[in-house]
């Protein structure tokens, strides 16, 4: 912006401060790509060093990697590069230390509970960041923005999301002749249809991540709505949710047994791998258990991106996982710098994820897709980005949101339905609670 | 400097007027004396509590009071609008009977198991100082992985607990009707945190109670069989009397441990299925720190004082009558 308003016309004398401003933009713009292409960072670097915060990924093999690629990303700029990973439930109450402390690490992630909302005021500006990043890439998904944004600035930047796909049993589908599922309710007639042949499925009804995206999942894809997309309003008081709680409720007693009500985020990928499960809502973590632990089951066990609802829509609820700087960070351009550099290697970060890290940006998702694009099954999920959304639908994922995601309002509604409780009486209670919440937001 | 110059001044007085006590400066009076020597004693436990108990205290309470988020610690006054916010809550009330069952039934429990393995360890048998220190190891394991442990005990597949009463016939099998879940039925996952916090505090509560019956005289004891006391005569007038002290310090503890027991619930079921295992702590946690909104989750956590101050000054007042 200030360039255009700076840059000479034919008609203005060419000052010396505007000659000097253009060519210093130049220089530092090309010195960028420069810096990008050959993965380098500049001299100013050499010899700092740059601490990173990131979770225990499901797939340990991700981690070496990543530990790998940070050690000779800092090798190649003369950066002493530390990574700690801590389990994704202690982050942030780690974030909450740190920003008390006003030190700790340079770099840390978010990883499904986003709080840049909350601590944007003391977040590293990443706005270039991000700019470079979806020119060089292509668009940002647009449900993704508010994980990053707040008032048009990045705060944060969008790394990979994690999908939450349909993983299906195609020899028990095929027994009961749902051979091409695409819907929840032929997956409620399947459940319907095998619990008897002692193959039940199952969805979280429990304080867990997995019970937030999966019934948000199905609610989205019934057409209800959380909020209007300003995330100001709560709309979920609809005929939409009423029918998505009729259809839980139906798909529980006919489907499912007592077993939900305890389950954490691995007894789906446990009920699969077991091979008891026909199927489960639950990301490629438990399909590549599976793998590991019964090839028999996972021979045949199939995905679907997401199952649609009455209305023929299909919302599958991603966890997404992003980067953020403290304004304190001791090494703001190493921090930048590193992010760009993982972004660009994400087509080794998706083959190291064995598929699980799922793009943030428009021009990832060409095929074939590394980790997914030479497999059959997971083929499928080459156009996920058309189908994700995130908690707080269609609003930002906001600090009100994240209260509502955090104190579980959503599985607990779902939850008392499916043990009987009158649908209205439900809504009512939990919906008010949601309202409590945005109300405090508001005033607080 | 010009003090200790008027004290060496003062003392070359006293001497020169062969001793008069009215020269002699109140600080250097033997009772002077001792409060300075006491205080001064006393002084590091005092710094201690303030820095550590009392000065989170107040913070905390900074915080319930003011609009304070994650982000934003600097904030305004709100007087106790996150108190009535809490209360506006149903899922706060929930939690609040949630906490007074889990507290008052575990406590019990513990009591009463902790008094009878106290008595148990008391008797002479072969092996007693092992089973004495293996007693205390479900105290000092880490905690996350003692719970750990009980989440695969409990789970809701590969229970061995329930493999075990399969077995003997007391249950069906898996996928049968009476197969329990116990994290998942709201009724018995809160019976089974329960039981975890029990099984993990009542060798503290036997430990301190054994500490207490080996310190009564056996004569006490002795000579109340040969008046004709019976058991629960000598227990309840002899040895209860005796080690009320300890009996009240550990009460107090162990309620206070109960009460603010964070880690056992968070890591078997993080207060679901549906708030039936939902505790203030974890509610106050999941409200303050996950979802960044401080000053609620800072209220939420106070509800916990006045539920713990009146329990404390009632103990704390007979105590000092005993000892008075």
């Amino acid at each position: 912006m200030s360039d255009s308003e700076t840059a000479p016309t034919d008609h203005a004398p060419v000052s010396r401060r505007g000659f000097l401003g253009v060519t210093g933009a130049g220089v530092a713009g090309a010195s960028l790509l420069d810096m990008l292409a050959a993965r380098q960072a500049p001299a100013q670097l050499k010899g700092t060093s740059l601490r990173i915060l990131t979770w225990s990924h499901f797939i340990p093999a991700y981690d070496a990697w990543l530990d790998d690629f940070a050690k000779k990303w800092g090798d190649q700029n003369g950066v002493r590069v530390r990574i700690d990973h801590i389990p994704h439930l202690e982050l942030p109450a780690r974030f909450a230390s740190e920003f008390a402390a006003g030190a700790g690490h340079d770099l840390m992630q978010m990883n499904g509970q986003i709080f840049t909302g909350q601590y944007y005021r003391h977040l590293m500006d990443l706005t270039d960041t991000a700019d470079t990043l979806e020119k060089k890439y292509g668009k940002w998904m647009e449900s993704s923005k508010s994980a990053g944004q707040v008032q048009g600035r990045w705060y944060a930047i969008p790394d990979f999301y994690i999908a939450i796909p349909m993983l299906w049993r195609k020899d028990l589908f095929d027994s009961v002749g749902v051979s091409n599922p695409q819907t929840w309710e032929d997956f409620r007639k399947a459940a319907r249809l095998l619990k008897p042949k002692g193959h039940p499925t199952g969805m979280q009804f429990s304080h867990c991540n997995d019970a937030n995206h999966n019934w948000r999942a199905l609610l989205y894809s019934f057409g209800a709505k959380e909020t209007d997309p300003s995330g100001q309003n709560i709309e979920l008081d609809s005929k939409e949710t009423r029918e998505a709680l009729r259809f839980a409720k139906a798909m529980f007693d006919e489907g499912m047994t007592a077993e939900v009500f305890s389950w954490d985020d691995a007894s789906d990928n446990r009920y699969l791998a077991s091979g008891v499960a026909c199927w489960i809502h639950d990301a490629i973590s438990a399909f590549r258990t599976t793998e590991d632990t019964n090839p028999a089951v996972f021979k045949n066990t199939y995905m679907l991106p997401e199952a649609a609802g009455p209305g023929g829509l299909r919302w599958n609820v991603g966890e997404p996982v992003i980067w953020a700087a403290w304004k304190f960070s001791k090494n703001p351009q190493g921090a930048k710098d590193f992010v760009v550099a993982i972004v660009d290697a994400q087509k080794e970060a998706m083959l190291a994820s064995r598929g699980y890290n799922m793009p943030f940006l428009r021009d990832h998702y060409k095929k074939p897709m590394p980790g997914l694009g030479n497999d059959a099954k997971l083929a499928v999920l080459q156009e996920q980005d058309k189908v994700t959304a995130f908690f707080g639908y269609p609003g930002p994922m906001s600090p009100p949101a994240q209260e509502v995601l955090t104190t579980f309002l959503i599985p607990d509604m779902f939850t008392r339905v499916a043990r009987g409780g009158p649908i209205e009486d439900v809504m009512k209670l939990f919906i008010g609670e949601m309202r409590r919440v945005y109300a405090k937001h508001k005033t607080g | 400097m010009a003090g200790s110059g008027s004290r060496g001044r003062s003392a070359r007085l006293a001497v020169a007027v062969g001793g008069r006590v009215g020269v002699v400066p109140w600080w250097r009076t033997p009772t002077a004396r001792r409060y300075l020597f006491g205080y001064t004693l006393l002084a590091p436990a005092v710094l201690y509590v303030s820095l550590l108990v009392g000065a989170p205290f107040l913070f905390s309470l900074y915080l319930a009071m003011s609009d304070a988020t994650v982000g934003d610690p600097v904030a305004q006054f709100v007087g106790l609008e996150n108190f009535r916010a809490a209360l506006e809550s149903t899922m706060f009330y929930v939690a609040l009977r949630n906490t007074l069952v889990f507290t008052i039934g575990a406590g019990i429990l513990k009591g009463l198991l902790g008094t009878t393995l106290a008595f148990l360890l008391l008797q002479p048998f072969t092996g007693r100082k092992v089973v004495r220190a293996l007693l205390v190891i479900p105290f000092t394991l880490p905690i996350a992985i003692s719970v750990l442990g009980w989440k695969w005990m409990f789970d809701s597949q590969f229970s061995v607990i329930n493999w075990a009463l399969s077995r003997l016939h007391l249950i069906g099998a898996w996928g049968s009707p009476d197969w329990p879940v116990w994290l998942g039925q709201p009724h018995l996952a809160l019976a089974s945190v329960m039981f975890v916090n029990v099984w993990r505090g009542f060798p503290f509560s036997a430990i301190v109670l054994l500490a207490g019956l080996t310190s009564v005289p056996p004569e006490v004891i002795d000579a109340a069989k040969v008046d004709g006391a019976s058991f629960m005569q000598r227990f309840s007038k002899v040895i209860v009397p005796m080690i009320a002290p300890i009996l009240f310090i550990g009460t107090a503890f162990d309620t206070v441990f109960t009460l603010s027991d964070l880690s056992i619930v968070y890591l078997l079921t993080n207060g679901g299925p549906d708030g039936a295992t939902e505790i203030l702590p974890t509610l106050a946690y999941n409200v303050g720190i996950r979802a960044g909104a401080l000053g609620r989750g800072a209220a939420i956590s106070l509800f916990l004082f006045p539920l713990l101050l009146p329990g404390m000054i009632v103990l704390l007042r007979t105590l000092r009558r005993r000892q008075d």
